[in-house]
């Protein structure tokens, strides 16, 4: 359908009839132009260089025989010797495994229970409910893994408090806490408790962002609360979820160490040891600091490779992204 | 996101392919540079015996004698009285240089203005010292990073079990740490007298080399603490628990298995073991940490030799009959709690829990009495008794402090090793009478809550420096128990066959040895099986074993004069 045009066009409209010449600015121009712009990025440009460009320089010593307490140079280089010993590890396959299990385990059960709380909490009308429930779910990110193995012994181990109860109804002893078979399980209540409030709120940070009058329009139209979060909620926050999804991909070889460390002796090194319980034991504690950078590379270069497919993929499915498309 | 402008002379892409020519530039260097083989993480052996360069020991007079007499070195004298405390240092110049000390901290840390401290630096002159109380749970683990990075103040005060968790401690030592050899060798007992008293051989165990290959770049780099003689940890039994169960004190491992069979009540939540795994392998015979024995003419790993497998078999057994309680392998409990609580009825400690409980008893914390179990063996064969080895620890110097901070610093440490009998060592133990403690009947001073907490509980300045001999002190029953416990076990005391050396296994062979001990809690825990063993043995000596085997071998000709 035509529409009658009552105002000047847009810009872009009267560009494209209009064409500019552009002249090419020298850097010179541009810095004096930009020079306010570019003072602003220096603060977070020293921050990345000295957090992160300078510290990841130095993965070069994972091709290196290196010690802390030579000079540099006088470091050997040793080519990929490292990478061949830790590919021939016996104990890497199984932590890399291992690894994969947890991170596809948490993605799988943890990422959903995240946007299921998020869209449970934004249903909740009463303010002061939300906030209690959101403190009470949120809180528990911000204990260290040493007080959630703590808790979670003191309530689900053998002599904790459901074991207890347990006993006195006659019953046998809990064995969650050191039984190798159903240490995912336990992995995924600790996460749950731990960790699906603080993503909870990121959910609900994306939930805020929908504009209520689709809501309300789809409400005079007849929708069910089910097909308004299937048609509007869901979609509104589709963008947030491929973000962290592609985010979480590219961590998937990162797991996290305290809560695997501090489980080992109670279900066994086999099922706990992960890549990064693997450089601890087998690189750091004996002081092997270039095959533990040779590890910690190997996870870096799969992370990137992973998070520019999982990026792509997002592209072909015609998402966002972690940038937009060019 | 915002994409560059079409302006712009950077681009996304050419960014990717900066950052990849890059990575490839990087990645490309090691291997246009030469290649070599690794060489590090061989291991390190180090002889602690023998050296010129160490403070001339000079006699100090103690200021009382001990009335316990005992046979030292694994049977120390000890004191059931408390003497009337004279001056030990000479009064010295003032000072008002200000330090940081790192020192390991087990309980809420006292305030840095509680009169213990204010009285101290009075004490010794003016010294303003401020103790970074860091948690003593995890110092052996937190405190390699401090070193590395340079962040433990001006020194550092640790147990030498602590070392065990530096994947390196001779590089660090003397990368680290001040080198004191130029300041305290010959005399200096004009100075520091009591440092002078030392026992030469602490002062040898305090040296570390450059190259420990090469005798001539050893080096003094630490202020050895006491060298506490006698068995250095036990399993401690709840001796008034046992006695109401009316069982007595096993004397073999046959009969501790059965007291813990008895005792053990898995309905009412008591069972009569926590942890079993650093006393449990002396009842066997194995040898302590390294680890190794020499038998028909070899060095021997534990896990080659046939009583390692019982000693599994015996875990295992209390695992499975449940006599351990369940929740042991999660590491997260309160084993002086479950035992104040009577949870449970022996656990394994370090010596000081004897002293510790009987103190806790006296002041209304807990009930009944603790004892360890003498030196047992298994099926008759004769029994062992791990005891210490070497001096307690030391306290290290920052390399990047200045030759007359080091003196003064020094001063300090003189003034911490005060022996038993000293108004200085009442100080340094017991805090300001009045605020801290007061004079019992018996004359002992007994702590009140203000001194329990400031003082009792904190490490502080009480293991700083080493007196010049060690007795056995404290609540004189303790005393009296210890005594006559050291008596009985001395003759049982294991040999160190690597004595005058400190020796420090390769990089591969401590990762085996980590394997080991994992596969060993499988067992212990139920996960594998006694068969798997054979392959556990292959496995770490495959590994890296067999080649520690050369290494401790060539220390141990060394030590053996061979």
């Amino acid at each position: 359908m035509a529409a009658i045009q009552t105002s000047s066009p847009p810009a872009a409209s009267r560009a494209a009839a209009r064409p500019i010449v552009k002249r090419k600015r020298t850097v010179g121009q541009r810095l004096r132009h930009d020079w306010p712009l570019l003072l602003m990025t220096v603060p977070a440009l020293a921050q990345l260089a000295l957090f992160f460009y300078w510290p990841s320089s130095w993965n070069i010593i994972a091709f290196m025989d290196y010690s802390p307490y030579r000079s540099f140079w006088e470091n050997p280089f040793v080519g990929f010797a490292w990478f061949e010993r830790l590919f021939a590890d016996p104990y890497f396959v199984p932590a890399l495994l291992n690894t994969l299990k947890y991170s596809f385990a948490n993605l799988l059960f943890l990422f959903p229970l995240s946007i299921a709380l998020a869209l449970l909490m934004h249903s909740v009308v009463s303010t002061k409910l939300r906030s209690v429930f959101q403190s009470i779910v949120y809180l528990p990110y911000f204990f260290s893994w040493v007080l959630v193995v703590t808790i979670f012994v003191q309530v689900l181990g053998a002599d904790g408090m459901v074991s207890n109860w347990l006993i006195g109804f006659g019953g046998d002893r809990l064995d969650i806490m050191s039984d190798p078979s159903t240490f995912t399980f336990l992995a995924w209540l600790q996460w749950a408790w731990k960790d699906a409030g603080w993503g909870m709120i990121i959910f609900l940070a994306a939930l805020a962002s929908i504009n209520p009058s689709l809501y309300e329009a789809a409400a005079v139209d007849g929708a069910s609360r089910w097909r308004r979060m299937w048609h509007i909620t869901l979609p509104g926050i589709r963008p947030v979820i491929v973000l962290l999804l592609i985010l979480h991909i590219g961590n998937i070889l990162s797991v996290g160490f305290e809560q695997y460390q501090l489980q080992r002796e109670a279900v066994g090194y086999q099922t706990t040891e992960v890549l990064d319980t693997f450089v601890y034991y087998r690189a750091i504690q004996t002081a092997q600091y270039s095959f533990g950078t040779a590890a910690g590379l190997f996870k870096g270069v799969i992370g990137l490779v992973l998070i520019l497919v999982a990026n792509k993929v997002a592209h072909r499915l015609g998402e966002q992204g972690i940038y937009q498309k060019s | 996101m915002a994409t560059p402008s079409d302006g712009s002379n950077i681009r996304r892409r050419s960014l990717f392919k900066a950052a990849g020519i890059g990575a490839a530039g990087i990645a490309g260097l090691p291997v246009i540079a030469a290649c070599s083989d690794i060489e590090s993480g061989g291991g390190s052996t180090q002889s602690t015996e023998g050296f010129d360069f160490l403070p001339t020991h000079k006699e100090y007079e103690l200021p009382a004698q001990p009335d316990l007499v005992g046979e030292p070195p694994n049977h120390p004298s000890g004191f059931t009285s408390y003497p009337e405390p004279v001056d030990g240092v000479e009064t010295a110049e003032a000072a008002s240089t200000e330090f940081e000390i790192t020192v390991p901290m087990w309980g809420t840390p006292p305030s840095a203005d509680d009169p213990y401290f204010t009285a101290i630096q009075e004490a010794w002159g003016g010294t303003k010292v401020t103790l970074r109380h860091a948690d003593g749970n995890t110092f052996a683990q937190t405190s390699v990073q401090w070193l590395q990075a340079n962040e433990y103040g001006d020194a550092i005060n640790m147990f030498g079990w602590m070392t065990d968790s530096h994947p390196n401690f001779q590089e660090t030592v003397v990368n680290t740490f001040y080198d004191l050899t130029d300041i305290v060798k010959g005399d200096i007992a004009d100075r520091w007298p009591l440092l002078a008293g030392e026992p030469t051989d602490s002062w040898g165990q305090s040296v570390w080399s450059t190259d420990p290959a090469d005798p001539e770049t050893a080096r003094v780099f630490g202020v050895p603490q006491n060298k506490s003689m006698g068995p250095g940890n036990g399993m401690f039994v709840r001796t008034d628990l046992l006695a109401d169960a009316g069982l007595s004190m096993p004397t073999t491992v046959e009969e501790v298995l059965e007291v813990a069979r008895q005792w053990t009540d898995n309905a009412a939540g008591k069972w009569a073991f926590l942890a079993q795994d650093y006393v449990t392998p002396e009842w066997f015979g194995l040898a302590s940490s390294p680890g190794w024995a020499y038998i028909d003419g070899k060095l021997v790993h534990n896990c080659e030799r046939p009583e390692y497998t019982k000693w599994l078999e015996f875990r295992r057994t209390c695992w499975d009959e449940g006599l351990i309680h369940p929740d042991t392998p999660t590491g997260t409990l309160d084993g002086h709690a479950l035992h104040i609580a009577g949870t449970i009825l022996m656990s394994q400690d370090g010596i000081s829990w004897w002293a510790d409980y009987t103190n806790k008893v006296l002041s209304g914390e807990a009930v009944g009495a603790v004892a360890p179990i003498g030196a047992i063996g298994f099926e008759g064969a004769e029994p062992i008794r791990y005891v210490n080895k070497a001096v307690d620890g030391w306290t290290f110097f920052n390399k990047d402090l200045s030759e007359d901070q080091v003196k003064e610093l020094l001063d300090l440490m003189n003034f911490c090793s005060a022996p038993y009998g000293t108004k200085e060592y009442e100080l340094i133990n017991y805090g300001v009478e009045g605020t801290h403690f007061a004079y019992g009947e018996d004359g002992l001073p007994v702590f009140n809550e203000a001194g329990t907490a400031a003082v009792g509980a904190a490490v502080s300045y009480k293991c700083m420096s080493g007196q010049v001999q060690t007795f056995l002190t404290g609540n004189p029953d303790v005393v009296q128990a210890r005594f006559e416990y050291n008596a009985s076990v001395k003759d049982f005391a294991e040999t160190d066959i690597f004595a005058g050396l400190r020796v420090e296994g390769p990089a591969d062979y401590k990762t085996a040895a980590q394997t080991l001990i994992d596969q060993q809690n499988d067992i212990c825990y139920g996960r594998a099986e006694l068969s798997s063993i054979p392959d556990m043995v292959e496995t770490f000596l495959s590994s890296g074993g067999e080649a520690a085997r050369e290494h401790f071998t060539n220390a141990y000709n060394q030590a053996q004069g061979n």
